[in-house]
């Protein structure tokens, strides 16, 4: 193919690529149109043409920009958060109240917090589904706050006269459990110290089983942007394999042995997102340690272990 | 999962499109609001993000009118393509009776096709299914984008890669002129509801 042709082709390709959004596809084309241009001594406007095509890589640059710097969760419209409330609620329950707490349950996995804590604290005053409201409310804090509004939320329970000793004490056990797989020590005072002992019996042995809701807050996977190594600036996604607290463990295969070389003990990444089911942080971590997998099906393979250090 | 009221014989599914970014998952649903009106029970809502990529999902419910004495009436639904939304894709696939894996034909988009199955047979994994046994359909999508002369794989290529194993029956299309579309969902329909008679045994 003679080479102006092949320029055509491939500037052709190029913006095919750009109107379907698959920016970094165009703007690979655009680099290899400007490498032809530069190869083509006698081409007239050589210029100009190098010039027009810089500026689309450019302007698909600021595209990238701003689609990776979208925001994750942004405030939907009320039809759509009703909507999301309509089909994510999974509940097979006809009762009224749970269906409810189902619809803000749903709101929350969607990142639209405000609607959902506005929900929830209404549901607080119905006793069937207080303690489950009261969970989520602290999981609502903890993704769109930090730790210490979930802290203060309970603070202000614990001093009010809402919830039974029993019911707060769940509450408790629960935000504490949360806290420390996010490596958050919280000596949270309990309902239970201040009541008489007999009663504390009587009390324990009515109250329900708290079920610690772990997929809420639980890391699926990772997604790490190296500063160094073969794919530095780019974003590469782990699944987390097992999690304990503030340690998250990956497997990553021997075949990716420079991803295996570029992770090195005590390296501090500082750009990893972390994806729970609820929503999605940026944070930091460190390589804890990467141990080579010597016996079983996974022999040869890496375990790495991450410690997140701040979100 | 299908939600089956014995007294009124009404059946509601769950169609999940699913795929890489970009790959033309929102333009089979824009298209099927456009082409099947008779069939379309409600508006199509879609959450979009920059660039006009979907944030959440698209959703469209359809009615298929009665079959075999029963009102079969599905909702459709496209996940977010993008890699980040991985937590998204997996809150929209629960509950899943059906799948259309949209991928994309051009030759660029190959490894990405890959890892959005991949992606899906994990997802499905983490609900306790299997991407083998879920009714499942393929679309190879942009098959018009050959008259212009952009490097598409040939679908022989597109069968090895993605379909070798599972076997699943595959369509060419091309949604935005609306080949291909109507073909492929009517079979993921198909069998989407002989798993669930095989479930339910809903049918008279």
């Amino acid at each position: 193919m003679d080479i102006k042709q092949r320029l055509k082709a491939v500037l052709q390709e190029a913006e095919i690529y750009r109107s379907q959004g698959l920016i970094s596809e165009a703007q690979s084309k655009y680099k290899d149109a400007v490498n032809i241009v530069n190869s083509i001594e006698k081409l007239k406007n050589k210029e100009s043409l190098i010039k027009a095509i810089s500026e689309k890589i450019s302007a698909l640059k600021t595209t990238k920009e701003k689609v990776e710097k979208g925001p994750t969760t942004p405030e939907l419209s009320q039809k759509a958060q009703d909507l999301i409330k309509n089909l994510f609620a999974f509940s097979e329950s006809t009762d009224q109240d749970s269906a409810a707490l189902e619809g803000a349950v749903a709101l929350a996995k969607f990142g639209q917090f405000d609607r959902a804590l506005t929900e929830l604290n209404g549901l607080l005053k119905k006793e069937k589904v207080r303690v489950e409201a009261a969970k989520n409310i602290l999981q609502c804090h903890l993704a769109s706050a930090g730790a210490d509004e979930a802290i203060n939320q309970y603070q202000q329970w614990y001093t009010g006269d809402l919830f039974h000793a029993n019911q707060l004490e769940g509450v408790r056990t629960f935000l504490e459990e949360v806290l420390a797989k996010k490596g958050v020590e919280a000596n949270l005072p309990s309902p239970l110290e201040t009541i008489d002992p007999q009663l504390e019996e009587s009390v324990v042995e009515v109250q329900p089983q708290v079920e610690v809701e772990e997929e809420f807050l639980d890391i699926t996977s990772i997604g790490i942007t190296f500063d160094a190594g073969p794919r530095k600036g780019k974003m590469v996604e782990f699944d987390v394999n097992f999690q304990s607290g503030n340690m998250l463990s990956l497997i990553i295969s021997k075949q990716e042995s420079e991803l295996i070389e570029t992770l090195e003990e005590r390296m501090e990444l500082k750009d990893v997102q972390f994806f729970s089911p609820i929503a999605i942080f940026n944070g930091a971590g460190v390589v804890a340690s990467k141990t080579k997998i010597k016996t079983g099906p996974k022999q040869g393979d890496y375990c790495v272990d991450i410690r997140i250090v701040s979100t | 999962m299908a939600i089956f009221n014995l007294k009124k014989r009404e059946i509601e599914c769950k169609v999940v499109y699913y795929g890489p970014g970009r790959c033309g998952k929102t333009t089979n649903l824009e298209y099927i609001f456009g082409a099947y009106k008779k069939q379309v029970k409600g508006e199509m809502v879609s959450i979009n993000t920059e660039g006009d990529r979907t944030l959440f999902f698209d959703f469209l419910p359809i009615g298929l009118g009665q079959i075999r004495g029963c009102d079969v009436r599905v909702q459709l639904y496209t996940v977010p393509g993008q890699v980040k939304y991985s937590s998204t894709r997996k809150l929209v696939l629960r509950g899943v009776d059906g799948i259309v894996f949209v991928a994309d034909s051009l030759e660029v988009r190959r490894e990405k096709n890959m890892l959005s199955l991949k992606d899906l047979q994990s997802n499905l994994k983490e609900y306790g299914k299997s991407i083998f046994k879920v009714p499942l359909v393929m679309q190879f999508n942009k098959r018009d984008l050959a008259e212009q002369g952009i490097p598409l794989m040939s679908v022989e290529q597109m069968q090895k890669d993605l379909n070798r194993q599972l076997q699943v029956p595959a369509f060419e299309g091309s949604a935005v002129k609306g080949d291909g579309v109507g073909v492929t969902l009517k079979e993921c329909l198909k069998l989407t509801l002989q798993s669930l008679q095989r479930e339910f045994k809903w049918a008279q």
